[in-house]
This record gives C-alpha cells, sequence and structure tokens, in this order.
C-alpha cells in the first residue's frame, strides 16, 4: 500500500507536486495519469525518499521510505531505465543492486529469465535496445519479491509485443495481491491496463477513480444539430424529453433523442436541418477534459485560442 | 518471448505480505553495501584500465628516473635517493583521482544513483561502502607501486653506490607513506565526484586542490613554506622524504595534513549526499 497525504514538492519557484493526497491499494493495477510535466515522476521519487518533500509525507506499508531496511524487499521500482552504466553486463548489473539487499545469485538468474533476458545476461548495457533496458529494469523492480511496484512509463520503447506482455505482467502482478502503480501520459494506454486511476495535472489532484467509472461518464453521447429554425426546433426537441444545450456557434448538442428521431420530427414539421451529427466522447476526450486546464506546455492551436 | 506465460514471481513468498526475516543485524547491511559496491568497481572497464595506469606508469617512470640520477656527473648537488618512487608517484595520483571521481560522477550522470539510493536509502552507508572499496583497492596497489619502485629504482642506483636498503633507518616508513598517496587522493576523488556530481567538473576540482596550491611554494620565502606546509602534494612530499625539509611541518605533522584533506573532503560529501535530492 503507498499512501501520499498532503505531499508537497517545490524546487524554487516552481510547484512540482502540490498538496497531493492519495492511496494505492493492493490487489489493483493503479494508473498514475497526467500529462507530461504534471509531477507524476516528482511523486514516485518523493515516496522513494530520493526527493525530500517540502511538506507531507509519503509512506510505503506505514513506513516512510528511508525506515526500510532492505527496501527492495518492500519496494520495485523503475523509474529510468536507461540510468546504466553502459559498461557494465546485464548480469553484474543486476547482482549489484541484489547484493545491496542480500538477495542471492539464483534469483538474478530467475529474474533474467522472467524477462527474457537471460541469453544477454554476459552482454554490455550499452548496447541494449530501450526495450531491452525496460525489461532489465523490470528484472532489478522484481528482484526483492516486493508487494508493492512502482513503474514510471514502462510502456515506452517498448513494442506491440512488449506492450502486450508489460500488460499481463502488471495484471499477474495485481492478481497476486500485489500494489501495482504505473504511470503515463496517454490514457488509452492505461484504460487497457489500469482498473483504478489517479489523474494528476500541475501537481494536484484532478481524479482518483476505478477505470470503469471515467469510462462510463465520459462515453456519453450526443447529436450535434443544425438548422436556421434552431430554436423553433429546439423546443419541439425538448418537448419529447430531450436535453438541448446550444452551442457557442449556433449548434444544438441533444441528447436523449437520436439522429433518425431528430431527422423524423424536423421533417415531419417541415423544419430544415443543415446538420445532423452523432457524437461520442472518447476516453481521451474525458483525459482532455480533466487535464486540459491543468497542462503545462501547450501549443497554441492555429487561430491562437486554446484548444481543448 | 515467452515469458508472459511463466508467473510474474517464481519465489516461495506470498507476495502480500511484507518481507518476514528478522532485521539483518548492521554489520550484515554493512557487508551487502561493500558486496554491491565491490561488484560495481570491478564489473567496469575502466577500473582495470585505469589501475593499470597507476602501477605501471609510476614503477616504469621510477627506473628512467632512476637511471637519470645514476647518470649525474660526479660534482651535482645530492639527490634524495627516494625521489624516484616519490616522482613517478604524480601520474598515478592523477590517474587515481580520477578513479575517485568517477566512483560518484558516473553514477549521478547516468542516474544509477537513483537506483542505488533506493536499493540503500541510508546514503551515508553508500559513500562509506564505495570508499572501502576505493580505499582498498588504492591502499593495495599504491604500497604495490611503492615498494616495487623502491626496489626497482635502488638496483639501478645501487650499482652506482647511491642505493638504499629498507633497514636504513627512516626508508621503510618513508616507502610506506608513499604508498599511502594513492590512497588519499582516491578518497579525495570519491568525494569530489560527490559533491560535484560531474564527471568533468569533479576531475578539475580533484585536479585543482591536488596540484593548483603548489602554487604556494613559489610564494617569498618565510610564506612558501607557512602556507605550502598544508598543501596535499607538500606534505606528502614531506612524509616521503628521506631528509625532510626544515620550513615544513614535521612528517608525524604532515602525515596528518595529508589525511585531513580526504577527511574533510569525505564529511562534506556525507552531508551533501544526505541533504540534496538525488
Amino acid at each position: 500500500m503507498i499512501e501520499v497525504d498532503r505531499l508537497t514538492k517545490r524546487f524554487g519557484p516552481v510547484t512540482a507536486v502540490d498538496g497531493l493526497s492519495f492511496t494505492v491499494r493492493p490487489g489493483h493495477v493503479t494508473g498514475f495519469l497526467g500529462p507530461n510535466g504534471a509531477g507524476k515522476t516528482t511523486t514516485m521519487r518523493l515516496i522513494l525518499g530520493l526527493d525530500a518533500p517540502t511538506s507531507g509525507t509519503a509512506q510505503v506499508n506505514q513506513k516512510r521510505y528511508a525506515e526500510l531496511v532492505r527496501p527492495l524487499h518492500q519496494v520495485g521500482a523503475l523509474l529510468d531505465a536507461t540510468a546504466l552504466a553502459g559498461g557494465r553486463t546485464a548480469w553484474a548489473h543486476v547482482a549489484s543492486i541484489a547484493q545491496s539487499n542480500g538477495i542471492g545469485r539464483r534469483r538474478v538468474t530467475e529474474m533474467l529469465r522472467l524477462t527474457g533476458l537471460e541469453a544477454v545476461a554476459g552482454r554490455r548495457v550499452g548496447s541494449f535496445s530501450l526495450g531491452m533496458k525496460q525489461r532489465l529494469g523490470i528484472a532489478v523492480a522484481l528482484l526483492g519479491d516486493p508487494p508493492v511496484l512502482m513503474f514510471d512509463e514502462p510502456v515506452n520503447g517498448l513494442d506491440t509485443e512488449g506492450i502486450a506482455w508489460i500488460r499481463q505482467f502488471f495484471k499477474a502482478l495485481a492478481a497476486d495481491g500485489r500494489t501495482v502503480l504505473v504511470s503515463s501520459h496517454l490514457m488509452s494506454e492505461m484504460a487497457q491496463t489500469a482498473d483504478h486511476l489517479i489523474v494528476i495535472g500541475r501537481g494536484r489532484l484532478l481524479a482518483d477513480v476505478p477505470t470503469a467509472t471515467l469510462i462510463e461518464s465520459s462515453t456519453r453521447r450526443d447529436v450535434l444539430v443544425r438548422s436556421p429554425r434552431a430554436d423553433e426546433l429546439a423546443g419541439l426537441m425538448a418537448a419529447r424529453g430531450a436535453t438541448v444545450t446550444r452551442e457557442d456557434d449556433g449548434g444544438l448538442a441533444v441528447t436523449g433523442l437520436d439522429a433518425p428521431a431528430i431527422g423524423d420530427l424536423a421533417a415531419s414539421r417541415g423544419i430544415a436541418v443543415h446538420a445532423l451529427i452523432p457524437r461520442s466522447a472518447s476516453l481521451e476526450d474525458a483525459y482532455l477534459d480533466l487535464t486540459g486546464e491543468s497542462v503545462e506546455y501547450r501549443a497554441p492551436s492555429q487561430d491562437g485560442v486554446p484548444s481543448r | 518471448m515467452t515469458a508472459a506465460d511463466a508467473s510474474p514471481a517464481p519465489a516461495p513468498a506470498s507476495a502480500a505480505q511484507p518481507a518476514p526475516a528478522a532485521v539483518p543485524s548492521l554489520t550484515v547491511r554493512a557487508r551487502d553495501a561493500v558486496a554491491c559496491e565491490w561488484t560495481k568497481f570491478r564489473s567496469v572497464r575502466s577500473t582495470f584500465w585505469t589501475l593499470l595506469v597507476a602501477v605501471v606508469t609510476p614503477v616504469g617512470f621510477s627506473a628512467i628516473v632512476a637511471v637519470a640520477i645514476s647518470n649525474q656527473p660526479a660534482g651535482a648537488a645530492p639527490v634524495d635517493p627516494l625521489l624516484p618512487g616519490f616522482a613517478s608517484l604524480e601520474y598515478a595520483v592523477l590517474a587515481v583521482s580520477v578513479l575517485g571521481v568517477l566512483g560518484f560522477s558516473t553514477e549521478y550522470s547516468t542516474g544509477l544513483i537513483r537506483t542505488t539510493f533506493a536499493a540503500m536509502p541510508r546514503r551515508r552507508v553508500v559513500l562509506a561502502a564505495k570508499a572501502a572499496v576505493l580505499g582498498t583497492v588504492t591502499l593495495v596497489a599504491g604500497e604495490l607501486v611503492a615498494f616495487a619502485s623502491f626496489f626497482l629504482a635502488q638496483a639501478i642506483l645501487s650499482g652506482h653506490h647511491l642505493g638504499l636498503s629498507l633497514s636504513t633507518p627512516g626508508v621503510a616508513g618513508a616507502v610506506l607513506a608513499e604508498g599511502l598517496l594513492l590512497f588519499v587522493v582516491a578518497m579525495l576523488g570519491l568525494a569530489l565526484g560527490a559533491i560535484v556530481r560531474h564527471t568533468a567538473g569533479g576531475i578539475a576540482a580533484v585536479v585543482g586542490l591536488i596540484f593548483l596550491p603548489a602554487i604556494a611554494g613559489l610564494l617569498p620565502a618565510p610564506w612558501g613554506g607557512r602556507v605550502g606546509r598544508f598543501t596535499l602534494l607538500e606534505a606528502a612530499h614531506q612524509v616521503t622524504a628521506l631528509h625532510p625539509a626544515a620550513n615544513l611541518f614535521s612528517p608525524a605533522l604532515s602525515l596528518l595534513v595529508l589525511l585531513a584533506w580526504p577527511a574533510a573532503a569525505l564529511l562534506i560529501a556525507a552531508l551533501a549526499i544526505t541533504r540534496r535530492d538525488a
């Protein structure tokens, strides 16, 4: 279990993590979502005791990380797969970290086999592809058989096969009763991997919900209607129980009536319809809605107005 | 890729509970840390090459200096017969101090330090373990170099009736102290690597600290010695000289000065690594 309580981290004038509180529970894959620069990596570093919080606390299994003895038996983490000394072999890299926590050679071999790196254990890691480095980082994270696991953007650099493998892997870890926190900036990725989502933006908590709930709330559908007699048509649709929302450009967003019903209704009254477009918001849209206000660096849209 | 079929953690212990096992003693944890750092130390090629340079160059160079001394014209000023060993050590000093810097700077520049500190949250233990590994190796290498240089140089000089033996008073101590110099600069380098956190900056810092203060020796009469006796190289020179200079500290005090440099640097390093974000 990971518990973060009013965690704040400031770097000079920049507040990277801003009063963040959440709990990551065992038995689930929890997605840690947010745009680039939202504070995901900083939060993970704070949990691992690598950075000192400005205020607030982060605890793993009811203890501050610094208090853990042989912490690899409690928490396995992969922050940056490329953080390697390139001249060292895969075996030496994993073995040295294992030794630091009293973990034996057999476990090192097992983890290299599990991540499919046994055949290249004697190769220098500098020659590894990003995908292989990710696997190596996972091997290290699993060394101590920890009940809590954290992965920062683990699918970066993996091919399709690798992504499928890692998804199964996270699910198996969670099914085993472990706490699994996986960060990503891609909603679509998390929707397929995580069953709970913690969404942050600019260091603040935006949502802490089961993935299913977010999908449900975001899959609302509506129909966009344009008509020269929009007001009249809006009244007619409302009378049939539809909810009509007028959009800025004069279009009508209609829920409660589907496109054929609206078309038939308009035809029966002789009202011209210029557009009749069924729309559905994707999970990605829901994510953008959530984080739209909190994106730190954004390319301006073409007319200079921030796009949503 | 068939790993997906395998259970993610083929470990005997059930995952849901935190690791059982009694809390290992501090001794055990220190041993773990040293084992880890020893594996890291010997598993990169730079270690091997640096040590090779540190051992081979001074031994060879001391032979050359010895030959040069033995070829001096008869009327030339007498030379300290231990000079070949000491003069040639400067190359090893350069190599070994860089090796020290690399001990931390490569971990910081690659980001590996975060993996290290996540595995060993007590950062001073990491510093101590690195110092133990590097210190042992450089002490052994240093003494090896010192005695090998001594015997080789004296073998050459003895043919010219300039040779000394280890049993001559003061000689054994001076050669031992010579061997200590590599340990001293290795520790200084390690500390500066942790403080500066960049390889190039760390090397600049350690080379600067070792060699730049030598300028003090050029100060006018009383001041050259008064300031110079605090510098690392003058202290080392004094400790390893058969006939210590009169205007510097005594050899015993110079030994303290020599050891104070790395001690102070390691102290600052210990503060720096625990107070800064990794």
